[in-house]
């Protein structure tokens, strides 16, 4: 670097230590949150791709069923097994089992140990050294280190394994070597399995090897044309999609409040080098006589921003590592997002991924000094040498008409994009909405100051009042920076606690809707012991009704997440009495054409719409269903299917209740729970009352929502550093101005009272124009940001209370930025000033 | 040094012509003191030779290579600005976040002069300004007259054909002014440059070798 360029840039640093500080630490936080959030995903979507694999090996293609309840016959397997392309076909039993001890259900996985030893290595047991045969085929268990932690069990002991009424009690024969220290799971051979909890004749799925000169593409194509209807095959690389599908939006979302944080570290260098710029503008001037060309004196700031911009992306990068390890240990690895359930996740800072927050970071603070730069380079040498950086005021002022067109065009620009659908499921062009939305305010800051505080200026103003209106109106240019950062911080403020306000709103509602019994039972995964249902079927029991409700999954797109079945009891012609319709309900034509009723998810993914018939892969084949209707659904972002239970019995299904909805007789609710508690504590079930399970559910939603307060709360103190820069530094500019008219007898109390009273005018515009883009920002988030990114559909509600008190708490704030200003305006050397002595 | 010839210039705003037809020269070694009525466009003049303005017509050579500053562009006039010119000003314009000896060194790094080839010129050039031992002060510490001083060091100390003053003691007392400008008329005649001194000081512009006077008729 250039000797000049680097004495100028230390004397930047050495002269403005706060307001570059704070400009490294706002690029520092912006990076540090995007960095975190991505460190944490990349852990978790890491391990859970890990947990996959050991699970599920490196097959070449897996045959499935599409429904969860259905599995792959064994002629259809045989058949793979003969086909000259196959090197080796394994077919697994995957399921879940309760086991005494364990306070959740576990895998159990039956597999036939000599086909999976090449595939799935990580499933290999280890047998006890004492056996003297091998236990597998003799129908022993094996178990992950986790699960023999957890159980607090030893190798020889004997464990009962129960899955609905079906028992088996059986040895712990070894363990699982390979598996990691978090991963949870049984296995035992397949026939086993298979004689125990069934199915017969059939296996869960099976995992094809193919020979290496095969072309696997071209195979799976060929196949999936010769496989049944209720059949799936399924690549590797889709069980990729679908788990980074999984979290896609939740993860975007994030990032994209990431780089609002950044944005907004971005607009305080850009505060910082414009202040700076104008501060030194007759320093530059006479390096500009002096000789230095135009394009260094553009460079000259660039490079300011860069050592403002790479420092501060390197602390955050630190911090961001701090920040992940923080919200790992407080939140999990979603963040609170309910995505993954692994256990601890373990962070893995990658080189590329860093450098390439280490250039975002740089590239902010870059973006901020552009502008400033620009200016400098602008700057017209002579004028600015004896004058400085001044800001003429118009002549005459501007025709309104003008940026009001201009903005009115921004406006109708943010009304189309956000009327324009998701682009590979992401809410893009709704986040250009709310990016030209921003636009809009900032550019509408300095014409709408000088109109408002224009007129103002008729008015019959004490002094103080009246230099502080005319300050603010003549220099709209210097209240544009101070307010931008405003602007921005609080807009985006509003709008989330907009969207999240309507959001909670809406699934405090819902809860209502979706929980109508006082009581409800579940059994996790597995169904409910036969003989509590018997038992709950007899009369002298305390329960007035009984509602069961089954969950299965279904696949509908091998590259998107499973969609949720629910069997649930329920009244083919009164849906509407258990489901919260957002419509009207359809009446299907043929009176024995099963009923379907979709959760508003579903339609958003997949355009399918009430009245229509599809087909979905039910109990292994393919069923032709009427759409009765759409039901709001705020628990399951990819979609869910309501059947009622006696059609699904018509289908040939068997309906086996996880879940219990349960209303006791009047005055017996004490009894109710005494009556299940043995049952509960046999079997592992949990027993929940509707306000606990309320309690708990809006506990969860606060919960995945406190990543954004955080970044909200960050956004916030961004604004208000902008503000506070700006501020200090316009009271440096003017200090001639100022001390101008402390010697035409203004007294240092008047000016103070004048700088303090810019600011609070500058934060009311600022918090005004906010207030406005984040009503019109939270609209966005609300209607098309949340239905495209997470299929929710909600109404806006405006917590009024909480967003003006949020705007009074920032005036406040703001307030007393520019009292600490307007101290420094008081303390200025008047005399000195005058005497402009340098 | 200095060849100006037909230059011409109109009022930014008004249109009406500030000067035409101006023809002026200044040799090496010679000091021409620039004086007329306020508002008459002597600075105009100056910021017009220095290429801070462009003039409408006319030429304005600089250096013993006559390089017309008006025909280039401004990357190009700021090259030669850093080459051939050295500027004192009224208001001193030092720059208070480097070091007497950094703002002395300033012209020299835009010359592209390396930093250990220059402590020997500055040493001795601050001896010729009266300013020994002052090289690592900062300007918050100067007097003006002192401040002038580690004006006039700048503006010598990249040996330039011309220097141009605009009012160089018009912020100091009668006393200081004086000995600040036996500095710079001395060092100006020693290193054989040329310079124009903008005054309205008949004290100042009687120690230059001619006198030039702009009224709106022309230079006299």
């Amino acid at each position: 670097m250039n000797t000049l360029a680097w004495w100028l840039i230390r004397a930047q640093f050495r002269t403005r230590r706060v307001a570059t500080s704070l400009s490294m630490l706002a690029i520092a936080l912006g990076v540090a949150l995007g960095y975190a959030i991505h460190l944490i995903n990349a852990a978790a979507l890491a391990d859970f791709s890990r947990a996959m694999n050991s699970v599920q090996g490196e097959p070449d293609a897996v045959i499935v069923g599409r429904d969860s309840a259905g599995s792959v016959p064994l002629t259809v397997v045989e058949a793979i097994a003969r086909d000259p392309a196959v090197q080796s076909v394994v077919p697994v039993i995957d399921t879940r089992v309760r086991l005494a001890g364990a306070p959740a259900p576990l895998r159990l996985i039956g597999l036939d140990v000599f086909s999976a030893a090449t595939m799935m290595p990580k499933l290999m047991p280890r047998q006890d050294a004492t056996a003297t045969d091998a236990p597998i085929f003799a129908g022993g268990v094996f178990a992950s280190p986790a699960v023999l932690r957890q159980l607090n069990a030893a190798i020889g002991d004997t464990v009962t394994l129960q899955r609905g009424d079906r028992q088996w009690t059986t040895r712990l024969a070894g363990d699982l070597p390979a598996l990691g220290p978090d991963e949870r799971l049984l296995v035992a051979d397949i026939a086993w399995v298979q004689a125990h909890f069934g199915p017969d004749d059939a296996v869960g799925e099976a995992r094809v090897r193919l020979t290496p000169d095969t072309d696997p593409a071209a195979w799976r194509d060929e196949l999936a044309r010769r496989l049944p209807p209720g059949l799936l095959l399924r690549a590797a690389d889709d069980e990729n999609a679908r788990v980074s599908n999984l979290s896609l939006a939740y993860r975007v979302n994030l990032n994209v409040l990431a780089l609002v944080a950044l944005l907004t570290g971005a607009f305080l260098v850009f505060a910082t080098q414009l202040t700076a710029v104008a501060q030194r503008s007759t320093q530059f001037a006479l390096l500009g006589v002096l000789g230095l060309s135009p394009r260094r004196r553009l460079l000259q700031v660039l490079l300011e921003g860069l050592a403002i911009g790479v420092p501060g992306a390197l602390l955050g990068l630190a911090l961001g590592y701090a920040l992940a390890l923080a919200f790992t240990r407080l939140l999990g690895g979603d963040l609170g997002g309910g995505f993954f359930s692994t256990g601890t996740t373990t962070l893995v800072p990658a080189p590329l991924p860093a450098l390439g927050f280490l250039a975002l970071g740089a590239l902010a603070s870059l973006a901020g000094a552009v502008y400033p730069a620009y200016l400098n380079r602008r700057q017209a040498l002579a004028h600015a040498l004896h004058a400085g950086f001044a800001q003429t005021p118009r002549a005459r002022p501007a025709r309104p008409l003008v940026p009001a067109l201009r903005l009115l065009a921004l406006a109708l620009l943010a009304g189309g994009l956000s009327r324009l659908p998701a682009w590979s499921g992401l809410p893009l062009a709704g986040y250009a909405a709310i990016a030209v939305l921003l636009v809009i305010g900032i550019a509408a800051a300095p014409w709408l100051t000088r109109w408002i505080f224009g007129l103002c200026a008729g008015l019959p103003l004490p002094a103080t009042q009246r230099i502080a209106l005319q300050n603010v109106a003549q220099a709209p240019l210097m209240a544009q920076v101070a307010a931008g950062g405003l602007i921005v911080s609080f807009a985006l403020t509003a709008s989330m606690v907009i969207m999240v306000g309507s959001f909670r709103v809406a699934v405090d509602r819902w809860l209502d809707d979706v929980l109508p019994a006082p009581l409800y039972l579940r059994s996790k995964a597995t169904p409910l012991p036969e003989d509590l249902l018997a038992a709950l079927a007899r009369p002298d029991t305390p329960f007035a009704r009984v509602e069961g409700m089954a969950h299965a999954t279904l696949t509908l797109d091998p590259r998107r997440p499973n969609v949720t079945l629910i069997v649930r009891e329920l009244d083919r012609l009164d849906p509407a009495a258990r489901l919260p319709f957002t419509g009207p309900l359809s009446v299907p034509p043929d009176e024995t054409l099963p009923v379907v009723w979709i959760s508003e998810p579903l339609r958003e993914i997949y355009g399918i719409a009430p009245g229509q018939t599809l087909r979905l892969p039910l109990l292994g084949g393919s069923v032709e269903v009427f759409v009765g209707g759409v039901w709001r659904d705020y628990s399951r972002q990819f979609g869910a299917v309501t059947i009622g239970a006696d059609d699904y019995r018509r289908l040939g299904g068997r309906f086996q209740a996880n879940d219990l909805a349960l209303w006791p007789r009047p005055g017996q609710n004490a009894a109710a729970e005494t009556w299940l508690a043995p049952y509960a504590r046999r079997d592992g079930l949990e027993v929940a009352e509707t306000a606990e399970i309320r309690q708990l559910s809006l506990a969860i939603f606060d919960k995945s929502f406190a990543v954004t307060y955080a970044l909200e709360a960050a956004a916030m103190l961004i604004g208000l550093f902008g503000l506070a820069v700006t501020l200090a530094a316009g009271v440096w500019l003017r200090a001639r101005e100022l001390a101008t008219l402390g010697a035409l007898g203004f007294n240092r109390r008047m000016l103070g009272r004048a700088v303090t009273l810019e600011g609070a005018l500058i934060a009311i515009i600022g918090l005004l124009i906010g207030l406005a883009c984040g009503v019109a920002i939270g609209a966005v988030l609300t209607h098309v940001v949340n239905p495209q990114a997470f299929h929710w559909r909600m109404p806006l509600h405006i917590p009024w209370p909480t967003v003006l008190g949020a705007a009074a708490l920032t005036l406040a704030a703001a307030i007393a930025a520019s009292h600490a200003a307007a101290r420094q305006a008081t303390r200025l050397p008047l005399a000195q000033v005058l005497a402009g002595s340098q | 040094m200095l060849n100006v010839t037909g230059l011409a210039k109109r009022h930014a705003n008004a249109g009406r012509p500030l000067f035409s037809g101006l023809e002026l020269t200044v040799a090496a070694g010679e000091t021409v003191a620039l004086v007329g009525e306020s508002g008459v466009g002597k600075s105009t003049l100056l910021n017009c030779i220095a290429g801070l303005e462009t003039a409408d017509a006319g030429s304005i050579r600089i250096g013993p290579r006559a390089v017309d500053i008006v025909g280039l562009d401004e990357t190009a006039r700021a090259a030669l600005r850093a080459r051939q010119i050295g500027f004192v000003f009224q208001a001193f314009h030092i720059l208070p976040t480097l070091t007497v000896a950094q703002n002395i060194a300033v012209p020299l790094l835009l010359r592209g002069v390396p930093l250990k080839a220059q402590p020997a010129r500055i040493d001795a050039l601050l001896d010729a300004v009266g300013l020994r031992g002052f090289a690592g002060r900062w300007p918050t510490t100067l007097s003006g007259g002192e401040l002038q001083r580690v004006a006039i060091a700048r503006a010598l100390v990249h040996r330039p054909s011309l220097i141009l003053a605009d009012e160089p003691t018009g912020n100091l007392d009668p006393r200081t002014a004086d000995e600040v400008l036996t500095r710079l008329l001395d060092n100006v005649r020693q290193q054989q440059a040329g310079a124009l001194i903008v005054t309205h000081s008949q004290q100042v512009a009687r120690r230059c070798h001619r006198i030039l006077t702009l009224t709106p008729d022309g230079l006299r």
